[in-house]
């Protein structure tokens, strides 16, 4: 028996496990902030990566571009027909915005949850284990990012701000795993209908929306977008549309099986989005117990 | 410079991963497969054959240290992971003949084990819910045959470069 502990490897093994179990417990638990010298790696680090990631932006573009060439004959056409509705729409739209102003005005409530500013960003790197569905973009705190800030691409939502370093901060996509990423959501159809954003179908590449309540109308095709309930996303960003719906285990609540708007895949630009509207404070909730995002 | 040259170019392969998973498009080959690249650690292997243990352990812990920090935002996975795969290809070839071939496989082998042991880690500390057959076809084989191609591109001239290096380290 003495001999055994006078090993000098076992004893380095079981030090380095007992090390690499409080590692992983120290970076697991509930971290508002990075500790600094991760920020400073991660700094650094983004440096180097935006240095390399432009240029490889540029050549990746450059490939891009003579590939929509070829399409572009088909594409001018169908756009074309499009363009015929756009007119009228746009005109409508003007005069609804206008109309909203004006009653928004006449109400004394010019900000809703709707309004936000965007902060254009590029991806400068991904996680590449691909565990951890996460992509690193050019801007941080002095930009004047917050943790959990929604990003969204030109399709739609992605994900939100992981944490914040000085010039770089970490994006977790909507398809990570993660039991604490919950996004309150609405199902457009006839009525509003309410649920929550949680978890990825990794195999057949759709998002769940659990907690709808039984009894309520959903069809295939719906659109879902934010609620900005939580207190944190803006309302109105685009999460996808409905693909299947089916009750959930225990048959009390439906899940919504929706198809992403945006892909999560081969993402280059996003945009950070800053809510208006003052966060309430936890003195404003009645009973405090109101979570997620 | 010639000291600083293996530091770049793991830090190059270290960006290449990363950029490689940035463009890579939704579905390889029309089907739904992920693909994993570990060019960082087939070179790291690489390094532990030709060059030496330590040499291989000191630059797996750094650059574990790195990734961990980096990219994944939990540290100790890769910390810990890459330099015991180091240690036990070390130990593997100290029975075996250091060759081109031998090496191709052994590298091969040190991914799987950091593949499984990464799943491992991850369900334990539920990252990931994928059981682990589906791992196995969705993840695994696809992943072992990206990192294969890699070695078979760029393992001779890796295999070049380590044997200089470890001639100006034995002059030296």
């Amino acid at each position: 028996m003495p001999q055994f502990f006078l090993n000098k490897r076992l004893i380095i093994l079981l030090v380095s496990i007992i090390v690499l179990v409080a590692l992983i417990g120290f970076s697991l638990r509930e971290r508002s902030k990075l500790s600094w010298p991760e920020q400073f790696v991660k700094d650094t680090t983004g440096w180097v990566q935006s240095l390399v990631s432009k240029p490889s932006n540029y050549i990746a573009g450059f490939f891009e571009n003579l590939q929509d060439l070829q399409n572009t004959y088909n594409e001018n056409k169908e756009l074309k027909s499009r363009l015929d509705n756009l007119v009228s729409l746009e005109s409508q739209v003007q005069a609804l915005k206008k109309d909203n102003e004006e009653l928004r005005a006449v109400l004394d409530e010019e900000k809703t949850l709707r309004d936000f500013e965007p902060l254009p960003a590029t991806v400068i790197g991904r996680n590449p284990d691909r565990w951890h569905e996460m992509i690193i973009i050019d801007k941080g705190s002095l930009n004047g990012l917050k943790k959990n800030m929604a990003v969204v691409t030109a399709n739609g939502l992605i994900g939100k701000v992981k944490s914040v370093n000085k010039f770089s901060s970490t994006v977790q996509l909507l398809s990570a795993t993660d039991p604490k990423n919950r996004i309150s959501a609405i199902v457009q159809g006839k009525t509003k209908v309410y649920g929550l954003v949680e978890g990825y179908d990794k195999e057949k590449k759709l998002l769940m929306v659990k907690a709808i309540p039984a009894g309520a109308e959903i069809e295939k095709g719906q659109t879902v977008i934010t609620s900005g309930l939580g207190g944190i996303f803006p309302e109105g960003l685009l999460i996808g549309k409905v693909v299947e719906v089916k009750p959930d285990q225990y048959g009390l609540n439906l899940t919504a099986l929706i198809k992403p708007g945006a892909d999560f895949y081969d993402i280059k630009n996003v945009m950070v989005t800053k809510k208006i509207m003052r966060d309430p404070d936890i003195t404003d909730l009645t009973d405090g117990k109101e979570e997620g995002s | 410079m010639k000291k600083f040259l293996l530091p770049l170019l793991f830090l190059f392969l270290f960006l290449l991963e990363s950029l490689f998973v940035q463009y890579l498009p939704e579905n390889v080959f029309g089907r739904n497969r992920i693909l994993v690249p570990h060019f960082l650690f087939a070179a790291i292997l690489f390094l532990t054959i030709f060059v030496g243990k330590k040499q291989g352990i000191i630059y797996a812990a750094i650059f574990g240290l790195l990734f961990d920090i980096v990219y994944v935002e939990i540290i100790g996975i890769y910390l810990f992971v890459y330099p015991f795969i180091s240690y036990l290809v070390s130990k593997i070839m100290q029975i075996l003949q250091t060759n081109m071939i031998i090496a191709f496989l052994v590298s091969i082998f040190g991914i799987a084990l950091l593949e499984v042991g990464v799943y491992e880690m991850n369900h334990l500390i539920h990252v990931t819910n994928v059981d682990f057959m589906s791992f196995i076809n969705l993840r695994f084989y696809p992943t072992l045959i990206l990192n294969a191609a890699f070695i078979i591109i760029a393992g001779y001239p890796l295999k070049r470069l380590f044997e200089k290096h470890a001639e100006a380290l034995r002059v030296e």
